[in-house]
Formats: structure tokens, C-alpha cells, sequence
């Protein structure tokens, strides 16, 4: 099944497509690493305006844009941030210092992806004075990029851009060149402090492997693995497949739930347990975290047109067949189909024994779409 | 003012990790290890790592982030090495040498006080830590000296703290016996094995060119404010016998033949240096690959 719409060999339309899912990556990162929403374009921006600042050359720009964007990839997977593992501070400390030599290794499997990109999310958090991690870098070995990058991060980390402007000025000579310092306080002036945010610049994305949805399906392992849940969307898209299939789902329901199956986990990233581990999955309990989830996982797909069908998906997948569901109480037919099935789905890959999923039917799920999810599980099994 | 040269060479620890771990590596030797922060990244990624040096103030270095599994400095210690202690004698003028020339007066008088303090310190692996952090501070004055407008000014016993404090956050341990010693390459070779035998070996006649950052601490070090790095390298392997070129391919091929119980042999070179640099790798080993991410940084990955 082709999960994406056919951009009709338009190389600018397939590029967009690449770019859309990339930066949802990205945010998923960010919502791995604990930053705000638009974190990452925030940064891939500002350190594209320092680089033109600084006039780097030109064909520097895209990579630094793509590495802004995918800066906190590594964060996803990495010990420090994954769920379930409990490690001493310290040792949470040392794990983290891998994240971006963990992103730079994802940043190299995507053949999309201009070839600098990579080592600018290696050595984004490198410092003047070897300081830095992962590679403690020193001086004129750090690249000038990666140095943009680490600056932007914290100035968007800042709440307030005069304070970042100072305590930037500070870290002149021990976490960065003083030169890059200087660059920035020229574009602080120029620009008075506001980041503009730029457009991705998806012409400059290379036709290299892997395909885009074999790309999605391994940003979705790993979000899976992060969340300590191998394989589980690969389990739900198998069963959700074969229930749209009994139940005769039309090609664009198809592929909106075969997305949602691909994306939905994004939703636990930043969650403290994952829905698997808090409530029975049939028990009403567990209703606000999974409205919380199925939320998150909506408002991280939302910015970005490629993921729009799949987003709607998600965003009701916590909705009960009773109009008892959150978030909007929806009842009966107004539930999109596609929605009653990932829900009953998500639910049945949890449940020791699948025939239980039958106890809620009619009030939690669909009795239709039960039956449906029951025959298809009997026919693959 | 004293010139600080670009660097022209990077070794980048996470792929150096990533090779080992390609080629199944468990344990490295580094005989031309430097300041071994890198060795610290394999460290404590599970890499057993053995590293030597010529200089000793890398190896002291090393006792500190790579022998060093657990020891740190309290704060009372951290104090004890900054500031001057009542009832001490100091020999404030040991660096006056350089004042005037590189440093403010109060900076040579806090180069003799650390120098003395150090000393006192009661382990190899509180001195290795302490002379990191205090070089980051150092480095700190040189750079400042270049942008006297841009960087802070902040009192020498709070800049050495907080670079103290910060080094400390490298100490760990991999639950294996990880080693430094100081000697020339040949030595450590014979005295360490391991699975792999990295080589970064510096350029010909690099020694006459050395960054200031490093010989001046070595000077530090000896407490000696006239030494000069060619005092290390007189006798050494890549010393003065091998000023010409053909000596110098002579001993790397050496270093390279002697390396024969090592299963993988990974030099790291430049763009710059890898026409004279390839054929000898080659030379001793069947099968090189090279992983060439930058100019400034080429590794040839050499195998049986």
C-alpha cells in the first residue's frame, strides 16, 4: 500500500512530501527532549540567519536549516530520555551527552538529507573550550555551523532575548568563538531580537534512500522503542489493515488510519508512562490519558498537510461508541471509522486475551467495527 | 601577542566509536594520545583504552579521566587549589617570565600558586583533573588576549573553580582497566595491546610549530617558563631524526610494522596528509578502508 498521495513524478511535490515529514520528526524530537512546540523551526531559522550573518557560503544554508530542524532526533531512543529507564542523575547526564552523535547517525541513514546536516547535529553541543559533548571539540575544530546551531539553541531556549543576549555574551570564549558571538550580537541589532521563521527549504533535498515510507515506518520503530513498545504499530497497522479490509474502507480511509497506525505513538513521547502501562484498556479510567495522548499525537501532525488526513484520525481515537469519550463526546456515526478502528485496535494489541475487546462493545467501541477487528484477527490467525 | 593557529586536525570520538564498534574492537591503544578527552568518550562507552604520550602533563591528564574511576575533589580541595593558603610558601615569581609577554602580573602569580597548590594535592587523580580544568583556564586568558573586548573578565581563582568543577562531570568508570603512560610511541606499543592501535600521528617537524596552548603548559608543568617542546621530542621516534621526509615515512612505516599483533590499525589524517600517509598504510596491511567525513578528518581503517 502506498501510504502517501502519488505527486504525479513532480520531483518539487515528492521533495515537499520528504521536508513535511522530516520536520514532523523534528517536532517529535522536540517533544522527546521536553521543548516547547515550534522549538526546532525556531532554531533551524536563527541559525540560518546568523550563517547569512556571518555570509557562510550559501550551499551551507539548507543542511543548517535540516539540522536545526532534526537537532533533538537523537533525544528519541537515547537512555536518557526513554521511558521506563530510572538512571542516576549522573548517569542520565552522560547518556544525554550522546543525543546528538545518536541524531547525527539517523540524519546520515536519511539519504534526503543534504551530507553536512549530519556532523552539525553531531557538534551542535560542542563548546570553544572542549567543554562540549558529544565529541569535546575544541576551538577552530568545532565548525562554524555547528556553533550557529548550539547559539540558536540557546537563545530559543530563553524566554527573554535580552537576557539570552547577555548571558550569550558571557559564554563569549568558553561556549562559543567569540566570533560567532560577535555575529550574533550584529543580527541581535539588526533584527532586534525577533526570529523570523523561514520556509523549509525542501529543493535542496536529495532523491537518496530510503523511500519516504519506509523513512516514516523507521521514525516510527524508534518512536516505539523509545516508548519501551517495539513493534507495537506495526502489530496495530496489521490488524487495523484487516479490519478496513472486512470492512470495505474506502482507499482515502485506508491510508488516513495506515498513516494514524504510523504516527499515533508520537502522542506518549513526553507522557510519563506509556498508555500500555497505566490503565486496563478497556477501563474507563484510562480515558483522559488517552484523550491526552491521542491530542498530542494530533497537535504534532496538525502543522504539516502530508499527515492532515491521519491527524483527524488520531485526534478521535478517544472517543467512545456511548458519546462518553473525550475529548468532544462524540457518539455513533459521528466517530470517523477509521478512528473506531485504530481505537479498538490499539486496544486489542494490549489485551491478554483479544476476545475481551467484545465487553465493550456498543458502550467504548463500535459493535461493527468489533466484529469486524474480531473476524479479521480470526482470518490472519 | 601570541598567535593561536586554526586547528587543522579532528579526531571525532563518537566516530572513532562507531568504527570500533564496525570492526568489533573491545580495547584501544593510543600512543599518541594528546589531551585524551577522546579516550574518555571510548572510556565511557565500554572501550578499554590505553593511551601514551610524550608530554607529561597528557599523561597527568589521563591519570585523572582515564585511570581515574571515582575519585573527585571536594569542595574544600577545590578551594585549596585556587587561591593562595595562608602558612604556604609560594614561588610567585616562578612565571614572571612570562609577564608582560602573555599574562598580567596577577595572572603569572596565580599560574606560580596553582603550580605550588597542585602539588599538594593528595592524589595522581585530583592533580590530572585539577591540571585540566586549570589549562581551561589558561586557554581562557590566551584567547581573551586575542579578544581582549569581547570575553569577560572574571577573577582567575572563580574561572579556575568553575573549570575544575566542570572537568570533574568526565569521571567515570567502564569496569576495566584502562591505562596512560608517558613514553614514545614505540614503548607504549610494546608495553599495551589492545584490539585496535589508533594512530594520530603529528606532522613532520610539528613540534617546532606546536600550538601554544600546549607547550606553555607543558611548561607550566615543569615550572619552567623557558622550556620548550623540541626538550620532549629530542629523542623521540618523529623527534629531529625525523626532520626529512624520507625519515619520517621510515619511522611511521616503523610504527606501523611494529603495530603487527593488532588486528585493526585506524590512522587518522587529513586531506592535506593522506598522499604521504595512504601508501604506507598500505604498504603494511592488506585491506584499508577510509572513512573520509571531512578534509580535516580521514581515518584509514587498516585490517589483516
Amino acid at each position: 500500500m502506498t501510504l502517501f498521495q502519488d505527486t504525479g513524478g513532480d520531483p518539487r511535490a515528492a521533495r515537499a512530501l520528504v521536508a513535511d515529514v522530516l520536520a514532523w520528526f523534528g517536532a517529535v524530537g522536540d517533544a522527546a527532549m521536553g521543548n516547547a512546540p515550534g522549538f526546532a523551526p525556531r532554531k533551524a531559522s536563527l541559525a540560518v540567519a546568523l550563517a547569512k550573518t556571518a555570509n557562510l557560503p550559501e550551499a551551507d544554508w539548507p543542511a543548517l536549516y535540516f539540522a536545526g530542524l532534526l537537532h533533538a532526533v537523537g533525544a528519541i531512543g537515547n537512555p536518557a530520555y526513554r521511558k521506563g529507564e530510572a538512571l542516576p542523575e549522573r548517569i542520565a547526564r552522560m547518556e544525554s551527552w550522546d543525543a546528538p552523535a545518536q541524531g547525527a547517525r539517523i540524519c546520515e541513514s536519511i539519504g534526503a538529507l543534504p551530507a553536512e546536516s549530519a556532523d552539525m547535529v553531531r557538534w551542535q553541543h560542542e563548546a570553544w573550550d572542549g567543554t562540549g559533548y558529544p565529541d569535546t571539540l575544541r576551538w577552530t575544530g568545532i565548525p562554524r555551523a555547528a556553533q550557529f546551531l548550539g547559539l540558536a539553541d540557546w537563545f530559543v531556549r530563553s524566554h527573554d532575548p535580552e537576557i539570552a543576549l547577555g548571558q550569550i555574551g558571557l559564554a563569549s570564549g568558553r561556549s562559543f568563538n567569540p566570533d560567532t558571538v560577535r555575529t550574533f550580537t550584529m543580527w541581535f541589532h539588526l533584527s532586534g531580537g525577533e526570529v523570523e521563521l523561514i520556509e523549509a527549504p525542501a529543493d535542496a533535498l536529495r532523491d537518496g534512500p530510503p523511500d519516504l515510507q519506509t523513512l516514516l515506518e523507521r521514525f516510527a520503530d524508534r518512536i516505539d522503542a523509545h516508548n519501551g513498545v517495539d513493534g507495537r504499530w506495526r502489530r496495530i497497522a496489521r490488524i487495523s489493515d484487516a479490519t478496513a479490509s472486512v470492512l470495505g474502507l474506502a482507499e482515502g480511509e485506508v491510508h488516513a488510519l495506515a498513516l494514524a497506525c504510523r504516527i499515533f505513538g508520537a502522542g506518549e513521547i513526553d507522557e510519563a508512562n506509556v498508555e500500555d502501562e497505566a490503565f486496563d484498556p478497556l477501563a474507563r479510567l484510562g480515558v483522559e490519558h488517552r484523550a491526552r495522548n491521542a491530542h498530542a499525537a494530533a497537535v504534532l501532525a496538525q502543522p504539516f498537510a502530508t499527515l492532515d488526513g491521519a491527524c483527524q484520525v488520531v485526534a478521535m481515537r478517544s472517543e467512545w461508541f456511548d458519546g462518553t469519550g473525550k475529548p468532544r463526546g462524540l457518539s455513533r456515526k459521528s466517530i470517523p471509522v477509521a478512528s473506531a478502528i485504530l481505537a479498538a485496535a490499539i486496544a486489542y494489541d494490549r489485551l491478554d486475551r483479544g476476545e475481551r475487546i467484545d465487553t465493550a462493545a456498543g458502550t467504548q467501541f463500535d459493535p461493527v467495527v468489533v466484529r469486524a477487528l474480531m473476524e479479521a484477527a480470526k482470518l490472519r490467525a | 601577542m601570541i598567535e593561536l593557529p586554526e586547528r587543522t586536525r579532528r579526531i571525532s570520538p563518537s566516530r572513532l566509536y562507531e568504527i570500533l564498534q564496525a570492526y568489533d574492537c573491545k580495547s584501544i591503544v593510543d600512543p599518541f594520545m594528546g589531551l585524551p578527552t577522546h579516550l574518555n568518550y571510548l572510556k565511557r562507552h565500554g572501550i578499554a583504552v590505553h593511551g601514551g604520550d610524550l608530554l607529561e602533563w597528557f599523561v597527568r591528564v589521563g591519570e585523572g579521566l582515564i585511570t581515574n574511576d571515582l575519585t573527585y575533589l571536594r569542595d574544600a580541595e577545590v578551594a585549596e587549589i585556587v587561591e593562595m593558603l595562608p602558612g604556604r610558601i609560594y614561588s610567585l615569581d616562578l612565571f614572571k617570565a612570562w609577564e608582560g609577554v602573555f599574562f598580567s602580573e596577577e595572572q603569572c602569580v596565580y599560574l606560580g600558586v596553582w603550580y605550588d597548590n597542585v602539588r599538594n594535592l593528595r592524589s595522581d587523580q585530583q592533580t590530572g583533573l585539577a591540571i585540566l580544568g586549570l589549562w581551561r583556564a589558561f586557554c581562557y586568558w590566551l584567547q581573551k588576549m586575542q579578544n581582549p573586548d569581547d570575553m569577560q573578565d572574571t577573577p582567575p581563582s572563580e574561572l579556575a573553580w568553575s573549570y575544575i568543577r566542570q572537568t570533574e562531570q568526565w569521571v567515570t568508570s567502564n569496569m576495566r582497566r584502562n591505562t596512560v603512560r608517558q613514553g614514545d610511541v614505540l614503548s607504549t606499543m610494546s608495553a599495551r595491546t589492545g584490539d585496535a592501535l589508533f594512530l594520530a600521528p603529528p606532522p613532520r617537524n610539528s613540534f617546532r610549530s606546536a600550538d601554544a596552548r600546549i607547550w606553555m603548559w607543558e611548561a607550566w608543568w615543569q615550572g619552567n617558563p623557558y622550556f620548550t617542546i623540541e626538550h620532549a621530542y629530542r629523542d623521540s621516534l618523529l623527534g629531529a631524526r625525523a626532520a626529512d621526509a624520507p625519515s619520517y615515512a621510515r619511522a611511521i612505516a616503523s610504527i606501523l610494522s611494529s603495530g603487527d599483533q593488532y588486528p585493526v590499525i585506524i590512522v587518522q589524517t587529513t586531506e592535506q596528509r593522506i598522499g604521504e600517509m595512504e601508501p604506507l598504510v598500505r604498504n603494511a596491511r592488506a585491506n584499508v578502508e577510509t572513512i573520509a567525513p571531512h578534509p580535516y578528518e580521514i581515518y584509514l581503517v587498516a585490517t589483516k
